[in-house]
């Protein structure tokens, strides 16, 4: 049971777990590849331990957007865990774990981002966000009936 | 990311949290209600359920109509599909994320990409 909503994504890539693992805490690779959809080019500021922040500015045609965060744990080169916050993500952080599991040949990366819109309510586990999704399920099936 | 505004998407996933809250939006869902209606459904005080409903009208979920003595509530699905989006935008961000860092990743090291055995 989920109270917030969250993301999770995976893939499988033909690198070494320590190759993928360090492209996420390089400044220059992270340059290359943290590249949103219509962003020009994207300015990186990072302190890569535990504790220490990290500023990634996607600079779009439509202005400049600041993701920020600061870094949770840094495994190497198995698990990091960091903090998110977009003006897309709500106002308060969010929280991203990649993990890098070896696999033969390569390895499979697992990305998962929850959200954490307030310290009340990830204490409130009371319940589902995908009775929630469910509910809108519901509602938009209502509206089309309706319409 | 997407163009979306969620000044209220904490106040949409506080409402969220909460299984009252989800069962209020539930039966509002089903029709427009009096509010005596919706707390006569709930084993807890009248008072209760009102504070529970003040929350999701603060998070724009419920609209309340008054007319005469009587209350009207009302389920509006916005903030909803607002905070629905969430997931959506970031899947595919995540997603373009993870196939750039492929591209990265395998073209800066060629060999390790004709390893792969499938």
């Amino acid at each position: 049971m989920n109270t917030v909503p969250t993301v999770t994504v995976r893939r499988e890539i033909a690198a070494p777990a320590a190759v993928l693992f360090d492209a996420w805490l390089d400044a220059a690779s992270l340059t290359v590849w943290m590249l949103p959809g219509d962003t020009q080019r994207t300015g990186i500021k990072l302190d890569p331990r535990v504790g220490g922040a990290f500023e990634f500015v996607m600079h779009t045609p439509k202005g400049s957007i600041p993701h920020t965060g600061t870094y949770r744990e840094i495994t190497r080169p198995r698990r990091l865990v960091f903090t998110w916050n977009s003006p897309y993500a709500g106002q308060t952080d969010s929280l991203v774990t990649v993990e890098f599991r070896a696999l033969r040949g390569g390895t499979e990366i697992v990305l998962t981002h929850e959200g954490l819109p307030s310290a009340e309510m990830a204490a409130a586990h009371n319940g589902g966000w995908s009775d929630i999704v469910a509910l809108l399920a519901a509602t938009q099936e209502k509206a089309r009936a309706a319409g | 990311m997407g163009e979306y505004r969620n000044a209220g998407l904490d106040a949409v996933f506080g409402a969220a949290a909460d299984s009252t809250r989800r069962a209020i939006l539930t039966r509002l869902a089903a029709s427009d209600a009096r509010v005596t209606e919706i707390a006569a459904g709930f084993p807890i005080s009248l008072n209760s359920v009102s504070k529970h409903i003040r929350m999701l009208e603060r998070a724009g979920l419920v609209r309340r109509e008054i007319v005469g003595r009587d209350h009207y509530l009302s389920l509006n699905a916005r903030p909803l599909a607002e905070a629905a989006d969430w997931i959506t935008e970031y899947r595919r961000f995540w997603t373009g994320k993870l196939a750039a860092l492929e591209d990265f990743v395998t073209q800066k090291h060629p060999t390790t990409g004709k390893r792969k055995k499938r």
